[in-house]
């Protein structure tokens, strides 16, 4: 058997694999469907919600069943991405991976790759039951797929970051970071928003802006209640946030590859 | 003569807890393997074999020397696609299926979906697990999972095999079958690279060795050389005799029922002794001739070893 050449085509089929085998982890770990039966479950009981709430039905649907799904997404990201780099190094079975032909940048790529698709399958999932139950009362909306991609961006962003600190601590410390980031990032929007103009002075006024462009704005990606109320996202929204997602992500994996790159494997 | 790895100086050190003192675990290892022998890497305990082997895998980045497998150094990872590499106690993902596992395997060298199909079900067969690839690996024994840690490091048909204890945990028909699989890879002309601290497996498989002592080599070369062909001592077995004062240089091990074990330092020393016993009415048993073993040159080397 001739040694096949270190080509791109070659690098794809690797990160193909690691994602594959990524996956394959995922869903045959029993934790994956827990959370997603209770996810499940809270998404019908949104149903038995709307039917309380007199003439709200579809507000309330609408509005628990896109935050269940947010936030059980959340939970799945962090769940599995904590572990996603650490718990290969601390069950050695990264020792049979990178001693072959394959760069420890595609293995942090398959890993990622790996957990998006992870997350889109538990998305897809969620939001078919959601669409089932608000077709079930006569109130379904296409918003809600809209919705539910600015949840994936999100997503995209929450798993690089819990990524990024698997590749440098352990899962302890990764949860409690990539937490942190999670709640800085859907409270500092009130930063411009709230605390700016309850300032007086100029320089506290521009330090809490600049601390707000330092700090992640996850609220970029949120359209939740938008849909809830049905009010129309403003232009260029799609656009900003798509681009505001694909910068936090690269900047995240190529720090996660650089930090991963001259590490020993003990 | 070609070598396929050389190792040069190769130092590595790790910092203690809170990176407090520095622990040297190699101390400027230098080696040679040529091509196509079965090379033991010998040592003790915390030797720093394992390190080594981490360096050659590119797990591990030495702190000064080099590793050059194939002329190349260990960090280049094309090199990898010409090395078989089976880490200490090896762990796998145990929700994978033995198959699966060497898929996974086989497609990070890029071999495709219709070469597996091939080498798969052949492989298996090859380290006893035929019909065991449906299995999950959580489900798998330890031997079974060094087998198939086997497997997968000879899944692209590599050139160079390195095998880190690759006899560890195996009961003795598992390991009878490694060394049949080890000699079966030399004769197909690979070179296997393989660490152990069982001195009996290395001396029966090893065209050449090298001991490993404190993060030094303190002995490299072919085996039978290192060894020596020249008999250290003799041991003789006498019967017939009940009462017997042997020669000079000579030392009873054993006297019982008339049977005598007695050794034997010198050539001289033993035909004296033959031309007594005879002369004495006893009946020459057995001459067994001793030459050193691995396990000699080994203790040699270790401090405190020798005693």
């Amino acid at each position: 058997m001739t040694p096949v050449a270190i080509t791109p085509r070659l690098t794809l089929v690797q990160v193909y694999a690691i994602a594959k085998n990524t996956f394959k982890e995922a869903v045959r770990s029993r934790i994956f469907y827990i959370l997603l039966a209770f996810a499940v479950c809270l998404l019908l009981f949104s149903f038995v919600m709307g039917l309380l709430a007199i003439g709200s039905l579809r507000r309330v649907i609408l509005d628990m069943g896109l935050s269940t799904i947010a936030y059980f997404s959340a939970a799945t990201a962090i769940f599995i991405g904590i572990g996603l780099i650490y718990k290969e190094v601390e069950r050695k079975t990264i020792y049979n991976v990178l001693s072959k032909p394959l760069s420890r940048s595609s293995f942090i790529l398959g890993r990622y790759l790996g957990i998006m698709t992870v997350l889109l399958v538990n998305l897809v999932a969620m939001t078919l039951v959601l669409a089932g139950v608000l077709a079930s009362v006569g109130a379904f909306t296409a918003r809600i797929f809209p919705a539910v991609g600015y949840i994936y961006l999100e997503l995209m962003i929450l798993s690089a970051v819990a990524l990024f600190f698997s590749s440098v601590s352990s899962p302890v410390v990764s949860a409690i970071c990539t937490v942190a980031f999670y709640l800085i990032g859907h409270t500092s929007s009130s930063i411009p928003s709230f605390l700016v103009p309850l300032v007086q002075s100029e320089f506290a006024k521009r330090a809490l802006l600049l601390l707000y462009h330092v700090l992640p704005d996850l609220n970029l990606l949120d359209i939740n209640n938008l849909v809830v109320h049905d009010i129309a996202t403003a232009p260029g929204f799609a656009v900003r946030g798509v681009t505001y997602t694909l910068l936090m992500v690269a900047v995240l994996l190529l720090a996660s590859s650089l930090c991963f790159k001259r590490r020993d494997l003990v | 003569m070609d070598h396929v790895l050389q190792v040069t100086e190769l130092k590595k050190s790790f910092r203690g807890h809170l990176s407090i003192g520095v622990h040297h675990v190699l101390d400027g290892v230098n080696l040679s393997v040529p091509k196509g022998v079965i090379y033991g890497f010998l040592g003790p305990n915390g030797a720093g074999k394992t390190t080594t082997i981490k360096i050659l895998a590119g797990l591990l980045f030495p702190d000064a020397g080099e590793a050059r497998i194939f002329g190349r150094s260990s960090t280049d990872r094309s090199v990898r696609r010409r090395i078989g590499f089976l880490p200490e106690t090896p762990y796998f993902y145990d929700y994978l299926k033995g198959a699966e596992l060497l898929a996974f395997m086989g497609r990070l060298y890029g071999l495709s979906p219709s070469q597996l199909s091939r080498r798969v079900p052949e492989l298996l067969e090859t380290v006893g697990l035929k019909g065991q690839g449906k299995l999950q690996l959580r489900k798998y024994s330890k031997g079974m999972l060094q087998r198939i840690g086997l497997a997968q490091a000879l899944i692209h048909d590599p050139e160079l095999v390195i095998l880190d204890e690759p006899m560890s945990g195996l009961d003795p028909i598992g390991r009878r079958e490694i060394r049949d699989l080890i000699l079966s890879l030399k004769e197909q002309g690979k070179t296997v690279f393989f660490s152990s601290h069982i001195l009996a497996d290395a001396e029966m498989l090893c065209d050449q060795v090298a001991i490993l002592v404190k993060g030094r080599v303190v002995q490299e070369g072919i085996l039978e050389v290192l060894l020596g062909s020249e008999v250290r001592f003799w041991d003789v077995t006498l019967r017939g005799l009940e009462t017997f004062s042997p020669p000079s240089g000579c030392s009873v091990l054993t006297h019982r029922g008339g049977q005598v074990l007695v050794r034997v330092e010198s050539e001289e020393t033993l035909q004296t002794l033959l031309d007594k016993a005879r002369a004495e009415g006893a009946s020459v048993r057995s001459v067994m001739p001793h030459k050193a073993s691995l396990e000699d040159l080994f203790m040699a080397q270790i401090p405190g070893g020798g005693t």
